[in-house]
């Protein structure tokens, strides 16, 4: 049961990983706390489920989502982030907010409150090892997780555009006045950001087979945690906590009760905000992120 | 002279008003019944209260085309609580207060039921909910707060053997929704005790597995219950939250019968795993036969389908058919103990229905006959259903009172 269990925590481990970075590209690059994020998650996925449910294969239903949340993602940007650049910082962050309410009754009134239901011919092959079972979706998501990280590290750190980001995360004026267009690269930031978020609630409602418009507020909460215990401002921070707090939750329900699970994983991430505010992968204290 | 014909008109209008007045007043009923509603059309629960909002807006023009109730026009006020216990009881506030209304249909949750029925006792005013059935709620709130539903003890009691019959149970493994109301009562204290008194074995007895509600991921609990390799699941949540749990068990293999309250009664759960027995209770569903319920679910369904935001296959839900009832059980009071709905009468009137439903017995509900009990809790009959392969069947029909009663 434990190794079950392990596999089980991984799965879970990698959905807060992928949201945890579609987060910490923009609290990482941009200093905000975009909120609305977690939404983009959800409507990604009804998108993801809408198209499979269709009859398009998963590739379609990936990119349906991933360019749906983008485009949700630039009118956040547009509207919600661009006019209150220059507000004091809680104010983006609660305009996020109030799209991330937007979206989820905009869901609401489209899909329904009800859960919706991947038939079964969805559901994917089971493959057992032993005591162990894994579903075909499960390794995708896997698979997949690890591929999205090393993508988007591979852009933030090695490409000329990841540089440009990060000029603009170290000091935006400085970066506009060695010719890097901040505003662009800061659309940039949110599209990035919100197609990782939509390519992840895809993921995750095929994975588990069934979708709710209330999805993205409690994974959401996880993988800001997540961001936070591995470094906001480190990309392979998310690869290293997720699968970390998704093991610690599903090892304290099996073994504690789901009545502390919350304890646990919020106790961590307030355990690393008092002792290492940089998170595990930050390196010096003075790497922590720059606000939130 | 000329005074008096400048005035004239003025004069003219004073006497009309006045006797226009005299006229209203002297009326026995007002020209308008104000009966007022709480439903979560936003939130987890929206869509059983959009449902209820389009079955009371179905029940309204029935009144009304039919000629209203003693010639006055029935008018429901339907607001939202979002299934939030506060909203739910400041809802209830402005309905009995600002709006005046005569009685009040829900809230939905015993959650909300718990925080809303001490405010009907304060604001004096009739509220029945449509679906709390977590043991005691109206009790603790006589004699204002009703309960269109039976205790889910009294049903458990008739369900259990059922299963425990039909699929040959000798354990059971225990998972519920630990944040709902109803669903934790259910999970941690009533099927644990009416288990153990049909000589089940409950395997996970002293560590009852829960998940809180909106959980998606419940694979650490579905493994833990296959490890226990039980005959069968006892799933106490809302049948939104068991359809995740459904979910999970077909993922990982666990094809056992799973048990719960009316919580798991709805058309979407039956696609969750259809190769999974599901055994529940249930005062109504949208299959059943007869002509009061075969005629409600003939003219409502078209109507919920039509409706946005809703899908495009629903059904009337055992809600919808339990808020019809009571809003129809508040018609029913107006006409029969002279309630005038005049705002002069208001307190008068509220405890005529009050006192109606008290002493209620077999009102013709869409389930057979209803009557109340000291409790506060409907006496009526119910169905232990079998779902499975896509479609409830009836397997048992059972009474929340002793044989006998009217409603029985």
């Amino acid at each position: 049961m434990l190794i079950q269990q392990l596999v089980n925590g991984l799965t879970l481990g990698a959905v807060y990983t992928l949201l945890a970075l579609s987060f910490s590209l923009v609290m990482g690059i941009l200093g905000i706390l975009n909120l609305a994020i977690a939404e983009l998650f959800m409507i990604g996925g009804y998108l993801g489920f809408t198209l499979i449910t269709a009859g398009f294969p998963l590739p379609v239903a990936v990119l349906g989502g991933m360019l749906g949340a983008a485009v949700i993602a630039i009118a956040i940007e547009k509207i919600g982030y661009q006019p209150l650049r220059d507000a004091p910082l809680v104010t983006p962050m609660l305009s996020t907010l109030g799209f991330s309410i937007i979206l989820q009754n905009v869901a609401t009134n489209i899909w329904g409150s009800d859960p919706a239901q991947l038939p079964d011919e969805y559901f994917g092959k089971q493959y057992a090892f032993g005591p162990v079972n894994i579903g075909e979706m499960q390794l995708i998501v896997l698979v997949a997780t690890v591929v999205l990280v090393a993508l988007v590290a591979y852009i933030v750190q090695k490409t000329p555009m990841g540089r440009a980001l990060r000029a603009v995360a170290e000091n935006r004026e400085v970066a506009r006045i060695l010719g890097v267009s901040a505003d662009r690269l800061t659309m940039l930031a949110f599209i990035l950001s919100g197609s990782l978020a939509g390519v992840a609630g895809v993921l995750i409602a095929l994975h588990y087979g069934t979708i709710t418009p209330y999805l993205g507020v409690e994974i959401g909460l996880k993988a800001i945690a997540v961001m936070v215990i591995g470094g906001t401002r480190q990309i392979w921070g998310a690869l290293v906590a997720g699968p970390l707090i998704g093991i610690a939750e599903v090892l304290t329900v099996a073994y504690g009760g789901s009545q502390v699970r919350d304890f646990v994983v919020y106790g961590f991430m307030i355990l690393i905000l008092l002792l290492r505010p940089q998170g595990l992968l930050g390196g010096a204290r003075s790497d922590q992120g720059q606000r939130v | 002279m000329s005074r008096i014909k400048s005035n004239l008109p003025r004069v003219l209008g004073t006497v009309a008003a006045v006797t226009l007045s005299a006229m209203v007043g002297g009326q026995a009923w007002a020209q308008e019944i104000a009966i007022g509603a709480v439903v979560p059309s936003s939130g987890p629960f929206a869509e059983w209260g959009r449902s209820n909002t389009v079955t009371l807006k179905m029940l309204e023009q029935q009144t009304n085309d039919a000629g209203g109730i003693n010639g006055a026009k029935l008018k429901i006020t339907i607001l939202d609580d979002a299934a939030k216990p506060a909203q739910a009881a400041s809802s209830l506030r402005k309905l009995a207060g600002d709006e005046k209304v005569l009685a009040v249909a829900g809230p939905l949750t015993s959650s909300a039921a718990e925080v809303t029925f001490p405010v009907a006792n304060e604001m004096k005013v009739v509220s029945t909910s449509q679906a709390s059935s977590k043991p005691g709620v109206a009790k603790l709130n006589r004699p204002w707060a009703f309960r269109n539903t039976i205790d889910e003890g009294v049903l458990a009691k008739t369900t259990v053997p059922f299963y425990k019959k039909a699929f040959n149970i000798k354990t059971v493994a225990v998972i519920f929704d630990a944040k709902d109301a109803t669903a934790s009562t259910v999970g941690k204290v009533i099927m644990p005790a009416v288990l153990k008194a049909n000589d089940i074995i409950v395997a996970n007895e002293n560590d009852l597995l829960s998940f809180n509600t909106g959980d998606l991921d419940v694979s650490a609990q579905v493994t833990k219950l296959k490890a226990l390799n039980p005959d069968g699941v006892v799933v106490s949540a809302d049948y939104s939250q068991a359809i995740t749990v459904l979910r999970e068990m077909k993922r990982q293999g666990l094809i056992k019968p799973v048990v719960g309250a009316t919580q798991l009664i709805s058309s979407a759960i039956l696609k969750a795993a259809p190769e999974i027995p599901v055994i529940a209770p249930a005062t109504f569903y949208a299959t059943m036969t007869g002509p009061a319920p075969e005629k409600f679910t003939a003219t409502l369904t078209p109507l919920l389908r039509k409706e946005s935001g809703l899908p495009k296959d629903i059904e009337p839900s055992m809600y919808d058919a339990n808020i019809y009832e009571i809003v129809s059980m508040y018609i029913d009071a107006i006409k029969k103990t002279g309630v005038t709905g005049k705002p002069a009468d208001l307190e008068a009137d509220r405890t005529k229905i009050r006192d109606h439903l008290a002493k209620l017995e077999g009102f013709a509900g869409l389930g057979g006959p209803i009557g109340f009990n000291d409790d506060g809790d409907a006496i009526k009959a119910f169905y232990v259903l079998q779902g499975q392969n896509g479609a409830w069947d009836t397997k048992v029909k059972g009474c929340s009172s002793a044989p006998g009663h009217p409603a029985c």
